[in-house]
Parts: C-alpha cells; sequence; structure tokens
C-alpha cells in the first residue's frame, strides 16, 4: 500500500446472519447457513443454498423503509451491512468528511426483472424496478438511504466484485480523492445466476466441497458485506480506534478463459505474489490463506496449484469458508474479508467443512482445527472471478 | 503525492453512429432524427477469423476491435491495466438469456449466453486476446462508468502505480432495453436527441509519446453535491492540475436535446462558468450511458488537431475554431454523479 490504510469498521449480512457477532458465532460453532431454498422460487429448488434468512419485507421493517418502496433484495442487503459497518466505525453524517461508497454487485436488481421481464417490455406498472434494475442503481439505493456518500461508484468483476472495491476503496484513500471509503460488495440469488451456474453444470446438490477429492460443485449463497477504510490522519482527526491494517492488494487477470482458470493458477498465482509485494510480506509472514475456494473441480484445482507455487512446502492454515456461507460472488470479497478480519482479531482458523479426502494433485490439505500454528498477525483473502478477474487482500494485525 | 502529472492519451478508437474507426465526424458528421440510432459497424469479417467475429456479441467485437486498433496505433500490446466502463454490459446476451429464462421456464436453458453476459467479460475478453495479465476491471455505474474507469486510471498513473492503461467506454442498446430505457423516460420521449451505442478504447501513458492526441489532466468526481460541493470539486481539479479557470478555452457537457437533463447542465454552467464557450457531443454520437466517453474522446480530437468544428459548439457559430488550449469536460449523470474532466493539448 502506498499509505498505511486502517480498517475502522465493518458489517455483514450473509446465511449465518445479519452482524459480525452471528457471523462469528456460527464460524466458532461449526454452523454452516446453508439449507434448502427458502425465498428464491425456482424450479430448481434441489439445490441447497446459503440464503440470508430474511425475507425482503423483513429487511425492509429492519430498515424501517416503507413497504411500497422500490427496494431490491441486493440492495437491502447491502443496505444492513453498511448500516453495521458505519455503526461500528462511528461514522455519521455531516462529520465533514469525505465518504466514499464503492460497490461491487453483478446482478443488481435482477431478482425482480426476472419476475416482471414482461411487464417491462409490455407495460408501464412496473417502470421503478426498469429503473433500479442496473448495478449502479442497486448502490445508489444504498447510498441514499444514508444520504452521507459524496462519491459512489460501483465495480463489476464478477465473483471478485467486493475485493476489487475494497482495494479501489483504498486507492481513493490514497490518492486523497476520499477521506472515508466504505468498500464491499452485495449479491443475492436469483434464478438468472443459478440457471447459468446450473447450465455450465458448476452446482453441487450436496453441501459443498472445497478442496476435497470428491467436490462436486458449489452452493450459491447471497449476502453483503462493507470494510470501513480510512487513512491514519483522517483517523487520528476523528478519534477513532482502528481495528487492523489492509496492508496489501492485488489485481491480476488470468487472461486464460471466460468462465474457467487456468490449470496452473497463473493469475491466481499473480494475484496472491503481488499482494505479498504490495503488503512488503514473504510468504511467511501468512498465517492464514481465506481461499476462494468454490468447491468446482477446476477452481480448487487451479488456486490450489497457485497456492503451492506462491508457498512452496510451507502452506499455511488454508480454508474455503463457502461451506459456511455458500459462494455469495459479488459480495463474496467482502464476505470473506469479514471473515478474515474476525480470524486475525480473535486469532482464530475458520475451518473448512465437509472436507474428507485429500486432493491427489496437491500437497497440503484444508485447515480443519481452530487453532493456528501460531498467533495471526497477517491473513490473505484470495477471490477470483469469470473472465479470470483475481484479486487478493491481505488484512494484519496494527 | 505530487500534485504535478504527466499524463496522455496517446490513441482513440471508436465504433459508434458515426463512421466508424475514423474522425470523420469531425468534418462530415452524420445526422439522425430517429429516436434510436445503432452504430455502424465496420466489416468484421475483414478483422477477424470467421469463427471468432461469430461467436463474439456486437459489444465484445466492437471492443476487442477498438482496443486492439489503439495498442497497434501506439505500439502498447501489453498494458499494465485495462478498465472498462459499461452502463449495461454485455445487455443483449443477458436479454437472450432473460428472454429464453422468463418465456421458456428454467429446464431447457443453454451456458453461452450466460457466460458472456456479464459486465466484466469486454475487459477479460480484451485481456485473454492480448494475454495481459495486469491489473482488469469494470465500472458498472449508470452515465458515470466511464468517468469512474478513467478516475481509477488517472489515480494509478499519477502514482505511477502503472505506467500505461486501456480504457474503455462500452455500451449496446438493444430494442428491447430502449423500450424499457423509453418507459423511465431516460431514453427517446425528448423533442430532440436520440439513443446511440458506443464503443471506444484509449490508450493512456504517464510518459508523452509522438503522435499522442492531448494531456489528461485531472478527474474528479462528487455524487449528489449541493452547489458549494460541486465547485469545490472543480476547484480541487483544477488546483491538483496547477490551473485556473481562466487556462479553460471551452467547457464540454452532455446536452442531449432532454430537457431535464439539459437544464440542469444550463444551470451548472451559468453558476460555475458563465463566459465559457459550450461544447456538445451527443448531437453527434447519441444518448448511452458510456456516451462521455466519446465525448472525451471528440475533445481529445479537437485538442490534437488544434480546431473545434463550428458544429460542436452549443450555440451557433460560423466557422471552426482554430487553437485550443484547455477544455473542461462536465458531466452529470441524471443529476446524481457528476464528474469534471480536465484535458490540455500535449505542449501545455
Amino acid at each position: 500500500m502506498a499509505k498505511e490504510i486502517f480498517v475502522t469498521g465493518y458489517g455483514i449480512a450473509s446465511a449465518l446472519g445479519a452482524g459480525k457477532e452471528a457471523t462469528l458465532s456460527a464460524l466458532r460453532e461449526r454452523r454452516t447457513g446453508i439449507a434448502p431454498m427458502r425465498y428464491l422460487k425456482t424450479a430448481h429448488a434441489e439445490f441447497p443454498v446459503g440464503e440470508v434468512k430474511m425475507s425482503n419485507g423483513e429487511m425492509m421493517r429492519a430498515l424501517r423503509i416503507p413497504e411500497a418502496a422500490v427496494a431490491t433484495r441486493t440492495s437491502l442487503m447491502g443496505t444492513i451491512a453498511v448500516r453495521e459497518a458505519l455503526e461500528h466505525a462511528r461514522i455519521r453524517g455531516q462529520s465533514g468528511l469525505r465518504v466514499a461508497l464503492i460497490s461491487g454487485v453483478t446482478v443488481g436488481g435482477m431478482d425482480k426483472t426476472e419476475l416482471y421481464y414482461l411487464d417491462f417490455l409490455e407495460n408501464d406498472t412496473k417502470n421503478a424496478y426498469i429503473a433500479a434494475h442496473d448495478c449502479g442503481a442497486c448502490t445508489e439505493m444504498i447510498a441514499d438511504y444514508f444520504g452521507i456518500f459524496s462519491a459512489v461508484q460501483t465495480i463489476s468483476t464478477a465473483c471478485s466484485s467486493a475485493a476489487n472495491a475494497i482495494m479501489r476503496g483504498a486507492m481513493l484513500l490514497s490518492s486523497g480523492r476520499a477521506d472515508v471509503a466504505v468498500a464491499g460488495g452485495c449479491e443475492c440469488i436469483t434464478k438468472f445466476h443459478l440457471n447459468g451456474f446450473n447450465t455450465l453444470m458448476i452446482l453441487d446438490r450436496k453441501p459443498c466441497r472445497p478442496f476435497d477429492a470428491h467436490r462436486a460443485g458449489l452452493n450459491l449463497g447471497e449476502g453483503a458485506a462493507y470494510l470501513v477504510l480510512e487513512a491514519e490522519d483522517t483517523l487520528r482527526g476523528r478519534g477513532a480506534e482502528p481495528l487492523c491494517r489492509l496492508s496489501g492488494a492485488a489485481n491480476t487477470c488470468d487472461a486464460y478463459h471466460q468462465t474457467a482458470s487456468s490449470p496452473n493458477g497463473e493469475g491466481a498465482y499473480l494475484s496472491m505474489a503481488k499482494a505479498l509485494e504490495d503488503a512488503r510480506l514473504t510468504p511467511k509472514d501468512v498465517g492464514y490463506i481465506n481461499a476462494h475456494g468454490t468447491g468446482t473441480e477446476n477452481n480448487d484445482l487451479s488456486e490450489g496449484r497457485a497456492i503451492q507455487r506462491v508457498f512452496g512446502d510451507s502452506v499455511p492454515p488454508v480454508s474455503s469458508t463457502k461451506p459456511f456461507t455458500g459462494h455469495t460472488t459479488s459480495a463474496a470479497g467482502g464476505v470473506e474479508a469479514v471473515i478474515a478480519l474476525l480470524a486475525l482479531q480473535h486469532s482464530f482458523i475458520p475451518v473448512n467443512l465437509n472436507f474428507e479426502q485429500p486432493m491427489p494433485e496437491l500437497a497440503f490439505t484444508p485447515a480443519v482445527t481452530e487453532r493456528p500454528p501460531v498467533p495471526l498477525r497477517h491473513v490473505l483473502s484470495n477471490s477470483f472471478g469469470f473472465g479470470g478477474n483475481d484479486t487478493s487482500l491481505i488484512f494484519s494485525t496494527l | 503525492m505530487s500534485t504535478t502529472n504527466d499524463i496522455y492519451i496517446l490513441a482513440a478508437k471508436q465504433i459508434s453512429v458515426q463512421p466508424p474507426l475514423t474522425d470523420e465526424w469531425l468534418d462530415d458528421p452524420l445526422r439522425y432524427a430517429a429516436p434510436y440510432a445503432r452504430a455502424i459497424d465496420p466489416d468484421y469479417r475483414q478483422h477477424f477469423a470467421p469463427n471468432v467475429a461469430r461467436r463474439l456479441g456486437k459489444i465484445l467485437k466492437r471492443a476487442l476491435l477498438t482496443s486492439r486498433q489503439v495498442a497497434a496505433a501506439t505500439g502498447v500490446t501489453n498494458p499494465d491495466a485495462i478498465i472498462t466502463g459499461t452502463g449495461l454490459g454485455c445487455i443483449e446476451n443477458t436479454e437472450i438469456f432473460l428472454n429464453a429464462l422468463v418465456r421458456e421456464g428454467e429446464e431447457l436453458l443453454t451456458p453461452t449466453y450466460f457466460m458472456q453476459s456479464t459486465h466484466n467479460t469486454i475487459s477479460s475478453l480484451i485481456a485473454i486476446d492480448a494475454g495481459c495479465r495486469g491489473y482488469n476491471s469494470t465500472y458498472v455505474h449508470k452515465g458515470a462508468s466511464f468517468e469512474c474507469a478513467l478516475a481509477d486510471a488517472f489515480a494509478q498513473l499519477e502514482s505511477r502505480r502503472i505506467q500505461t492503461a486501456l480504457v474503455g467506454a462500452h455500451d449496446e442498446m438493444t430494442p428491447g432495453y430502449f423500450t424499457l430505457l423509453t418507459r423511465t423516460g431516460y431514453l427517446g420521449r425528448a423533442a430532440a436527441g436520440f439513443s446511440g451505442e458506443v464503443a471506444l478504447s484509449m490508450m493512456l501513458a504517464a510518459a508523452r509519446r509522438e503522435n499522442a492526441l492531448c494531456r489528461l489532466r485531472g478527474v474528479e468526481m462528487t455524487y449528489r453535491p449541493d452547489s458549494n460541493a460541486l465547485r469545490q470539486a472543480l476547484l480541487r481539479l483544477l488546483q491538483r492540475a496547477q490551473c485556473t479557470l481562466n487556462d479553460v478555452d471551452a467547457v464540454m457537457t452532455g446536452v442531449s436535446g432532454q430537457q431535464v437533463n439539459d437544464q440542469l447542465y444550463a444551470s451548472v454552467c451559468t453558476a460555475l462558468f458563465p463566459r465559457k464557450p459550450l461544447l456538445r457531443y451527443k448531437h453527434l454520437f447519441g444518448e448511452a450511458y458510456t456516451a462521455s466517453g466519446l465525448g472525451v474522446y471528440a475533445a481529445a480530437v479537437c485538442l490534437s488537431r488544434q480546431r473545434i468544428p463550428a458544429h460542436l459548439f452549443a450555440e451557433h457559430r460560423r466557422g471552426e475554431q482554430r487553437g485550443v488550449g484547455h477544455i473542461l469536460f462536465y458531466s452529470h449523470a441524471e443529476g446524481k454523479n457528476h464528474s469534471f474532466i480536465l484535458l490540455s493539448p500535449c505542449g501545455k
């Protein structure tokens, strides 16, 4: 990082519940959020999913949004997570600070579009949801709930969207274009991408098994998570307490295939190596890797090989927490950044659930015990998206 | 952090409703009366293998070809960053998959259109084509998508984190989505103005090269500003570029003929730069979420050629302007995100 960037708050909503306490206790008690489908109406109810266990109406009531208001599931989850992050960091309106919101999302308002699409084409009854369809609209709905943001931008790099939003948030701070950056991502499950992933035959009908020899695909999840980032001068100026640092970040492209990862994980290797370089750390400094680990045959092999290329024969504890949350797609970089921060602050390894058989191609197996061999000082979080959009973030203790 | 910078637009190529891959619009602009116009596509068979041309949707072909051409024109074949702004991404593929889903149900779908439906397909296709493993990102924020992409590239070039960046503005407009945006009033209901399509690729570099079009002096963005915050954003831009408003020769805006849009431009221009000549570009290229990419390109071409044709002036003018200093580009996206971009000739 060109400038020291501190994390002063975070918020999360996922299948593990709304809020960091619910998330932490589920992780420590090994309670998965993946369950039979309850909120999404689809012909493919056979797939287990990591849904946020609240209806849109329940989220609207929790946020005191009038029942008749136009809202999409993605923006509601995003608003819940941003609210928690702002409260955690004690950021309020009228602070005189330039506060940016950088959000990663891909499906945006697709949950309503797929419901009302024929109306969109044929009549004027659902026009408000046309305006709510695109990704920017989703971010603006979140921003306008609070009314405190002076920069609002949206990134969409598929499943690394939130991680790239966090990286961009840090750049806004180091270039002096914002005083505080609230950065992360949100995404609800839609029929659109559930079916898309299904046509690619990468959904598992059983609970997903990342880094297992018998892994058979991913479980979709949904959620939202945001970090509050600020540089030291802002932090000191307002007397805020830093929680930890975002010490390194890198975005690379696998440049291999639109939806598949390269066999040797070139993009993943580069994103991890460059994030270490950015943080001025060496591989041995990393105490825990929160892997992208979707549970698909392709990702886990490619990522596993890339991890071995970076860390050689001293791979630190690695886990995928997607067996807890499901693959929260555009939100994953935020959800897993929060999980990495919880691990760092409480010095524990979130375990890789559902692991049984080692992958024959890899020399390491994922972490199944909570206790880190040494106290955690630096943790690395990977988020990889379609198109080979690979991003790694490193969080460090103060 | 240094406040001086030396960032250039080396080259830019467009496919739009104006003749493709040329600057002919400068002297011989095509005019459109219909509310909806599609881009004029070049003959892709001259540029791509038949299987590639068939496999890729319109937006992807346009993005790939304009990117290849700026790479060839500048010799920067492996830029350090590829950053795209797109309001709607690959909307044609999205619609095909969505239509099948809604009309035929969830049992008969195939992956082809889904695989090329995500917004980041554009940036990653360009990276795969050129073998670029550097920074790769996509901004999807309505009418500010291109400005977000440009601001990201600018900040990274300014800090010398990167030396070169390929920045794109890409939006296709399908008949279906045109209908949708007509319903919301974004397109089509205006007395004047039309909906266009955008494919614009430009190469930026942190060092001057021969034949560079112009300098990019700064990008500042602000969300839902009051008049004071908007003025502050403009002042920050000028201050960082070590300029004053006196240095600005002309202001280019996104007036389109749509009343609400144009009124907001008029009130901001009156408040912030009352005596500056105003330039326009949407009369040539139409409205689109990333139309501003074509506006910045048009301004860059004027700076490079040191002349502004009469038709770019918002007020009637006889004859072109010879000699051009700084051009300030101002855009607002439905009154929410506001952006200032400052451009100057290579020597200044």
